[in-house]
């Protein structure tokens, strides 16, 4: 009995080796300048895991080390990466914040310890913590840049629109709240050609409940003119819903975030246009504040990237696309 | 055999805790305040006379105790002139140094720590910033040697996984007792939301906001608890009057459980509770710098292995579990043993939620999503068997240890989410696995 526990033991272990093997460091033992913890919002998102690799390559390239860690949307495993980070004597430690809740004390936790805390895309709104840094995009002006989008498509004949939030999101409430601004002023004094919210449904930022939210806006107004989905992943969760309910050609989307797949529906005229958001600066620009910061130089303290609005004529000249 | 099986999966716990000591050995560099003071003595020894000492640490609470340890211990042991003492962001480290150089001011020693001796003060940059001050140019930056020490064994990182499996394992204990009756509970993840949004809204509705009665706030938290002691309560009644599969009962708990939190917290944001106090049970630490939410863990298992070994409730669970017709023709009251059972597991499930709001200081409908699952895997990883009727307190507080370890150890070592979760998956395959061996080699398995 004992022996077979002990054989399965070692089972345990080897695969625990494999798991750590694949990704200690490197073992120069060059002069090091310590190390940066970055705790991903979630690394299924391509937007995140740019903005992972953009970190780790600037970050390498300076002498430092880095973790990264993915928090799949759950703030407790961000507040167990953090604590990791203090433990390990981090210098800097980088977050998208998932929870305001359960990330602050983790935050006052790396305040207490001395070490700064930089956010990235998302920004924290926890009281009593503070953060050093924030990089993030610009969301108010990209929604503005999606609501003109929506006005030259919908043009004079006006119509109505689905909108698929994500209200948990911050960054997402003011991306509609931009949105929403240039859509009021086009409304404003207008009886003819008013572009209507026909509904705000939760997309979850995600391809499968925008495919159930469309479905069912589709369902109650099936004379439905355009979308706004807040992120890429949901928009295509639309777009499916489309095909599904054969309303690909009277119903055109304008998504948000120009990650790999979003600017490939925009060259296949499966979107309208995206305002994007530019992770790799984000990830760089962190990266570089933080030793503006050790070195004791100024810096921004908040840098919020604009978007750009990304049409077909820009995905036709993309090298990346298909 | 039963023993054999107890210190079997403490030794994998010893064995985890022995490998990730090896695999995350690094140099540490010091910043207590009993480094700060052998600082000084050095700094005392290697600069005579009257040394031009400037103190640089960064900003936060633990820095700032390390500075004044060095600065007492300057005074006292040393000649040394203290120009000051920087508890700052290092462009405030900057700043002074350039007007000490300003002002011409000689500047003998930088006593400080390995921390802040990157960056500003780090080779390259301190050159470039003293070539413009030659008053600063023959400064020396010292700082307490580093030690090789595992990260795992910090006393601060021992502290860390206790405290994060406190939630987990206090729940456990009810688990365990529901899984030896061979039933499960798969709502208490949701119980923990809902308890938390109670306590919250309660703390709201009734008290005075930040400056709230400790009675009040203990009477919130107590409302919780029954609230979800009397949820458990109706899972058992289900359970034993219309004998319902537990399975299904606590799978429709759960999800009544979830959408009251939600319709309770008006939504998935947190419903915050402003008192202070309310937070020393989860935030709070007492002697020797323990957490009190392990605290009231420890003592939660304690009283759970009495009442499991030393009371007549306890043996009703255990004969409940091994053949429930050969416990009720012996005059075992199982319905009421059940019922009981079930009850405990909420109310605890309710405390775990009490803890958790308590930590965070709110309560939020979206808590506790899936830790129904790594309850379940911390009693089976701890021994208890799935078949009923066995199993030990105390294991599943190892299983909760060798769960939590492994997540602390993972992360330490940078293992990603992904193989994380395969890990955890091969873990509790393991577990089940000897279990199943267990039960063939004795011959009692039962289901």
């Amino acid at each position: 009995m004992k022996l077979i526990r002990q054989h399965l033991l070692l089972i345990l272990v080897a695969a625990l080796c494999c798991g750590c093997g694949g990704s200690s460091d490197d073992g120069g033992e060059t002069k090091k300048k310590g190390l940066i913890g970055y705790s991903a919002m979630s690394l299924t998102n391509p937007f995140f895991k740019i903005i992972a690799d953009s970190i780790t390559e600037e970050a390498r390239l300076n002498g430092f080390d880095v973790a990264v860690n993915d928090a799949n949307s759950d703030g407790k495993l961000q507040a167990e990466h953090i604590d990791s980070y203090i433990v390990q004597g981090a210098q800097a430690i980088i977050l998208n914040p998932c929870d305001r809740l359960s990330v602050g004390p983790a935050i006052q936790k790396a305040n207490k310890a001395g070490i700064p805390v930089f956010t990235c895309d998302l920004q924290c709104v926890a009281e009593g913590v503070k953060i050093t840094g924030h990089i993030g995009t610009d969301n108010f002006q990209g929604g503005q840049l999606a609501g003109k989008a929506m006005i030259e498509l919908l043009g004079e004949t006006g119509g109505k629109v689905l909108i698929l939030h994500f209200k948990q999101a911050n960054s997402c409430v003011l991306r509609v709240d931009g949105f929403m601004k240039e859509i009021n002023a086009h409304n404003k004094g207008r009886t003819e050609g008013r572009i209507e919210i026909a509904a705000e449904l939760d997309g979850a930022g995600a391809k499968d409940q925008g495919f159930q939210s469309t479905s069912a806006a589709l369902q109650a107004h099936p004379d439905l003119a355009a979308i706004f989905a807040i992120n890429d992943p949901s928009a295509l969760g639309a777009y499916t819903a489309l095909e599904q309910a054969k309303k690909v050609g009277q119903v055109k989307i304008i998504g948000f975030d120009g990650e790999l797949a979003g600017k490939q529906a925009i060259k296949d005229g499966k979107f309208f246009a995206d305002p994007i958001q530019f992770p790799v600066k984000m990830g760089k620009t962190s990266v570089q504040n933080i030793i503006k910061y050790l070195n004791g130089e100024e810096f921004e303290e908040k840098v919020l990237i604009p978007t750009y609005l990304y049409r077909k004529a820009d995905a036709d000249k993309d090298p990346e696309l298909k | 055999m039963k023993l054999a099986s107890r210190f079997g999966t403490l030794f994998v716990l010893l064995l985890l805790c022995l490998f990730f000591s090896l695999a995350t050995l690094n140099d540490q560099h010091p910043t207590d305040e009993g480094a700060a003071r052998v600082l000084a003595r050095r700094i005392a020894r290697e600069c005579p006379g009257t040394p031009n000492v400037l103190i640089v640490v960064r900003p936060g609470e633990d820095d700032l105790r390390y500075a004044t340890a060095l600065e007492e211990e300057l005074e006292r042991s040393s000649g040394a002139n203290i120009l000051g003492k920087i508890t700052g962001i290092p462009s405030a480290v900057r700043k002074r140094l350039e007007e000490l150089g300003a002002a011409g001011t000689k500047l003998d020693v930088i006593a400080t720590h390995h921390f802040s001796a990157q960056g500003v003060l780090a080779g390259d940059q301190f050159k470039v910033l003293t070539a413009s001050q030659p008053s600063l140019g023959s400064a020396k930056v010292i700082i307490p040697p580093s030690v090789r020490w595992p990260v795992f064994l910090k006393m601060s990182n021992l502290m860390d996984i206790l405290n994060m499996i406190s939630v987990i394992a206090i729940i456990a204990i009810g688990m365990t007792m529901v899984i030896i009756t061979t039933g499960i509970d798969l709502s208490v993840g949701s119980l923990i939301a809902f308890s938390g949004v109670i306590v919250a809204g309660a703390a709201r509705e009734l008290g005075s906001g930040p400056e709230s009665g400790i009675f009040l706030l203990l009477g919130c938290a107590l409302l919780g608890i029954v609230g979800c002691g009397l949820l458990g309560s109706f899972s058992g009644v289900m359970v034993t009057a219309f004998g319902i599969h537990p399975f299904i009962v606590t799978l429709s708990i759960m999800s009544i459980a979830r959408g009251l939190s939600y319709i309770i917290a008006d939504g998935p944001s947190d419903v915050v509770i402003e008192a202070e106090s309310y937070r020393f049970l989860g935030a709070g630490r007492s002697l020797l710098g323990i957490p009190n939410s392990v605290i009231l863990m420890i003592l939660l298992y304690l009283s759970a292995h009495l009442l499991m070994t030393r009371t007549v409730l306890g043996r009703h669970i255990y004969a409940v579990g091994g053949n429930r017709e050969a416990a009720h023709l012996s005059g075992v009251p199982v319905k009421r043993v059940l019922i009981i059972v079930y009850t405990i597991c909420g109310a605890l499930a309710g405390l775990g939620g009490v803890v958790n709001s308590s930590l965070y200081g709110a309560g939020s409908a979206k808590s506790g999503v899936g830790y129904e699952l790594q309850i379940i895997a911390a009693v089976v990883v701890g021994g208890t068997s799935l078949a009923g009727g066995s199993g030990k307190i105390m294991g599943t507080l190892v299983g909760a240890l060798i769960l939590g370890v492994i997540a602390n150890g993972m992360n330490l070592t940078g293992v990603t989410t992904y193989p994380q979760m395969v890990v955890f998956g091969l873990l509790i395959l393991v577990a089940v696995l000897i279990d199943q061996l267990k039960n063939r080699k004795t011959g009692t398995a039962s289901s």
